[in-house]
């Protein structure tokens, strides 16, 4: 009977579920009724992203390279009023007049957590680590990709020689690790860097990690710029965005972000929870494999190859209408598509000239593809001279919530020009690896872009394609234009900043025109934190900004415990919720067990 | 007068008798009836479906102009989701995957179940063992683990989660047949075939299998109701096509836009009383099946 059991157990599990969502997140801490009433003070998060790897040089999720900020200081570090360069490992700097060689000078009252003092030696071995190992430039190669030279004369000074001049030089956003530490590391690939204390020398250090569970950091005592307010962080992993809002309402969790529409109209409301919504730096756009291929251009994966005509591409840029998106997926909270820089950096975001820009017109689509040859077949999907249909696959990732509904929308539209789509929605981990074989037609993507855009802009070079054994580089969509690298290679020398600004308008021209990526919206950063156990965090920028994913640890840093943390006020509606959930929980038990009962009675009755 | 009747009309005679017997203590039972006619219903309506609603209206591009995620109204009854479509469209074309399903899935694994539990009766011998430890193997596992585990490593689609549940839920039914076959066989009459020089496939098909089928079909009925719920579990998991609209899915979606915490209940409530609905009727039509088919389950 263990099917009927277990349907039973099904329908009692689904009603829990659905009636008291969230009891606890899997496995989480043991410690929560402590946490509350002792005298630490935790800050829990309520995470839905998963981390990838607490490899500093190999770690691109955004969760993952938070954690890494949190646990290594960096040369520099964005502020948090504006995110203009302020000093971190670096208490001052000074150029060259080639721009060629930058002094930095180091300061020497830092020690690893271990003990051992940070010198300019860790730096160099971190710069020279990723200089001489494809594998360390995973995740930040772009950092590099000029350097010469990186030598530490002595322990308070870095110098560092570039080929040529790079714009970047005070936006290093790379985690520097200990010497005596990575020395030890054979091979960079795969390293887990899970050896529990990870030593660090950020404000936070992280002592237990458990995959798809939780991550917790604590306070480093000796953190240079003075210990932070609170002695702990917490990252609490959920399987969706809800499961998460039900434990920020119970009090589980102090802070959420990525929040849905629906769910920040629903939170803005409520007693003891205050919201926070920042204009976000990132953006959500569409990838399309226009001839994958290695960086040697030996051709990869198995891309429709229609979409390696611009005709293809610049139709369905068109086809697409930014702004349903926004007000669907979006909720109205944030702008539609244009130009690949966010519009949160004002003078660096593109914007197309009215003719120019792709506002959604089928029309104009349609006759874009037939000019271009593409007959529509017996079935309304149009074909390609040689025969092929015009179908596309469509890959999302079922960990984020847009991708399916976007997904569809994309579809139907593309549907409307005689384009078939096949939408897939995968794991995340999966979605990678196709597209990183080329194996994929379009998928759908998003980048966070830093206040200095190079690293984001430096994902569309032909140098990011990975080598042929598959490795280095980390590149968006293949994508491979002389004329983009060219002006990429001039920005980055350039240190004029009206002339830099320029060049990069000039490349988010490019994209634009080549479509190989092509932009859907920026979406605004939705977060939400009990105001009743914290009252301030810091922001960035200051007067708008994100707790939450910024470009340093400001957030958690600054964050401010209410003045008494310890208020029993949620308590009691903790109480009376959880109470709840176990009563309805009991009841589906019950329930379940009185039905296998009875169908048992009647099964042991039978012959 | 009487007209000499051939062997085959007076089998087809007994049948129609049983089977109006069969139907006169099915319909005694209330539940049973009630099970039966609310099935129908569905089930109507789910085929009906592109004939009595606009299919074009489940596009998300077409519903552009209607609210997203508002309660029930006039113009919608059960509300709308959040890509402003409406929950009684969605929940009634819902209802057509997750019965497609949880019968696909069902019917695949009774025929498994239905295979082997005859095969490893009627042969015994080693081939009996080697399938009776293979159903054991199967038995044990935790099938919702083993369909998940099977859902994820196989491309996402209807035909993933059909062959997931197929292939997790037929051991009972294995079982089940085997015990009946094993009774069936103990009658005199299959050791007089036997006698009179009947094979294996002759025993089989004309003996064997008729005499089991009553209580396959029986089983078949309670066992769809735990497919639909399979269905709905692994939709609901993200694991199913979430480009087809299942009740699964449609919880699914109800929990990533953010209706729980919006109070959306009217997003929430329809695909869950469309599982129970189809899930009760199969039990309480299942259930009567049952005691139809046994004589000693009756009176209760």
């Amino acid at each position: 009977m263990s099917m009927r059991k277990w349907a039973v157990g099904v329908a009692a599990g689904m009603l829990a579920v659905t009636t008291a969502p969230a009891v606890a997140p899997l496995g989480a801490p043991q410690a929560d009724a402590q946490d509350d009433t002792g005298d630490r003070t935790v800050l829990r998060l309520g995470v839905t992203q998963s981390i990838d790897t607490l490899n500093p040089f190999e770690a691109i999720m955004a969760s993952s390279t938070e954690l890494m900020r949190l646990t290594y200081e960096s040369l520099t570090m964005p502020s948090a009023e504006d995110m203009t360069p302020t000093g971190a490992l670096a208490e001052s700097w000074d150029t060259s007049d080639d721009d060629l060689t930058w002094t930095y000078t180091i300061r020497d009252d830092i020690t690893w957590s271990d003990g051992e003092p940070v010198t300019a030696d860790d730096i160099a071995f971190t710069f020279n680590l990723m200089m001489d190992d494809p594998d360390a430039r995973t995740a930040n190669g772009s950092y590099v990709s000029t350097f010469e030279s990186v030598e530490a004369p002595d322990p308070t000074t870095l110098v560092i020689t570039t080929t040529e001049p790079q714009a970047t030089m005070l936006s290093l956003d790379v985690p520097i690790v200990p010497e005596h530490i990575w020395s030890q590391v054979d091979e960079i690939a795969g390293y887990g860097n899970d050896t529990m204390p990870v030593v660090g020398n950020g404000p936070f250090l992280i002592t237990e990690y458990r995959a798809e569970e939780f991550v917790r950091l604590e306070a480093n005592p000796d953190y240079w710029r003075g210990p932070a307010e609170i002695d702990e962080l917490q990252f609490r992993f959920y399987r969706n965005s809800d499961a998460a809002v039900q434990a920020l309402r119970k009090g589980e969790v102090d802070l959420i972000n990525r929040l849905t529409p629906a769910q920040f109209d629903a939170l803005s409301g409520e007693d003891d929870i205050e919201v926070n919504q920042a204009q976000g730096r990132r953006f959500y756009m569409l990838s399309v494999n226009a001839g994958a291929a290695t960086a040697d251009g030996d051709p990869l994966g198995n891309g429709h190859p229609a979409l390696q005509d611009i005709a293809v591409r610049q139709a369905i840029a068109r086809a697409l209408d930014r702004d349903v998106l926004v007000d669907r997926v979006l909720g109205g909270y944030g702008e539609p598509g244009t130009g690949y820089v966010p519009p949160i950096f004002a003078d660096l975001h593109w914007q197309p000239e009215d003719d120019q820009a792709w506002n959604f017109d089928p029309g104009a689509a349609n006759a874009q593809l037939d000019s271009a040859g593409y007959e529509r077949g017996p079935d309304g999907i149009r074909v390609t001279e040689d025969g092929d249909r015009l179908s596309f696959r469509l890959y999302g990732r079922s960990d984020r919530n847009a991708d399916t509904q976007a997904g569809q929308f994309v579809r139907d539209w593309l549907a409307e020009i005689g384009i078939e789509v096949d939408l897939e929605i995968m794991s995340g981990n999966r979605m990678n690896e196709l597209q990183k074989a080329g194996e994929f037609d379009i998928a759908l993507s998003s980048w966070a872009v830093n206040p200095d855009p190079n690293y984001v802009l430096s994902i569309q070079t032909c140098d990011q394609r990975p080598s042929a054994a598959g490795t280095g580089g980390t590149t968006e969509s293949f994508f491979c234009h002389e004329e983009f690298d060219e002006l990429h290679a001039q920005q980055l020398a350039e240190f004029d900043r009206e002339t830099r600004t320029e060049l990069i308008h000039q490349m988010q021209r490019v994209i634009h025109e080549q479509s190989a990526t092509i932009m859907l919206y920026y979406e605004n950063a939705l977060e939400a934190y009990r105001s009743d156990r914290f009252t301030d965090f810091g922001y960035q920028p200051a007067d708008s900004g994100v707790i939450r994913e910024q470009l340093g640890y400001w957030g958690y840093y600054g964050a401010t415990p209410a003045t008494n943390p310890n208020a029993s006020a949620s308590g009691t509606s903790t109480g009376l919720l959880l109470s709840g959930g176990a009563a309805v929980v009991i009841i589906a038990v019950a329930a379940g067990w009185f039905v296998t009962r009875r169908r048992r009675a009647s099964a042991d009755d039978r012959e | 007068m009487t007209t000499p009747t051939s062997t085959r009309a007076l089998t087809w005679q007994r049948r129609a008798r049983a089977l109006r017997t069969g139907w006169r203590s099915f319909r005694a039972q209330r539940g049973a009836v009630a099970g039966l006619a609310v099935l129908l219903t569905i089930v109507a309506l789910a085929v009906l479906a592109p004939v009595l609603t606009d299919e074009s209206q489940l596009g998300i591009i077409n519903t552009m102009s209607n609210p997203a995620l508002a309660p029930p109204s006039g113009e919608f009854w059960l509300g709308t989701d959040e890509n402003g479509r409406s929950v009684l469209l969605l929940t009634w074309w819902g209802a057509r995957v997750s019965l497609l399903v949880g019968l696909a899935a069902t019917l695949l694994s009774v025929f498994i179940g239905t295979f082997v539990g005859i095969v490893s009766a009627h042969f015994g011998g080693w081939l009996s063992a080697v399938l009776l430890r293979f159903t054991d193997f199967f038995l044990v596992l935790p099938s919702l683990v083993l369909a998940i585990a099977l859902s994820t490593v196989l491309s996402r689609g209807v035909g993933t989660i059909v062959l997931a549940i197929g292939l997790t839920a037929w051991p009972t039914t294995a079982r089940l047949v085997r015990a009946q076959t094993l009774t069936v066989q103990a009658r005199p009459y299959i050791e007089r075939s036997t006698a009179l020089g009947a094979g294996h496939g002759h025993l089989i098909a004309k003996h064997i299998l008729p005499g089991v089928l009553p209580l396959v079909f029986a089983n078949t009925t309670l066992a769809v109701a735990s497919a639909v719920i399979a269905e709905s579990t692994l939709s609901f998991l993200g694991l199913g096509d979430p480009t087809q609209i299942s009740w699964g899915s449609m919880l699914k979606f109800a929990m990533d836009s953010g209706a729980v915490t919006n109070g959306a209940w009217w997003y929430l409530l329809p695909p869950g009383l469309g599982i129970v609905c189809v899930v009760l009727s199969f039990t309480l039509c299942g259930r009567g099946l049952e005691t139809v088919l046994n004589p000693r389950l009756r009176g209760r």
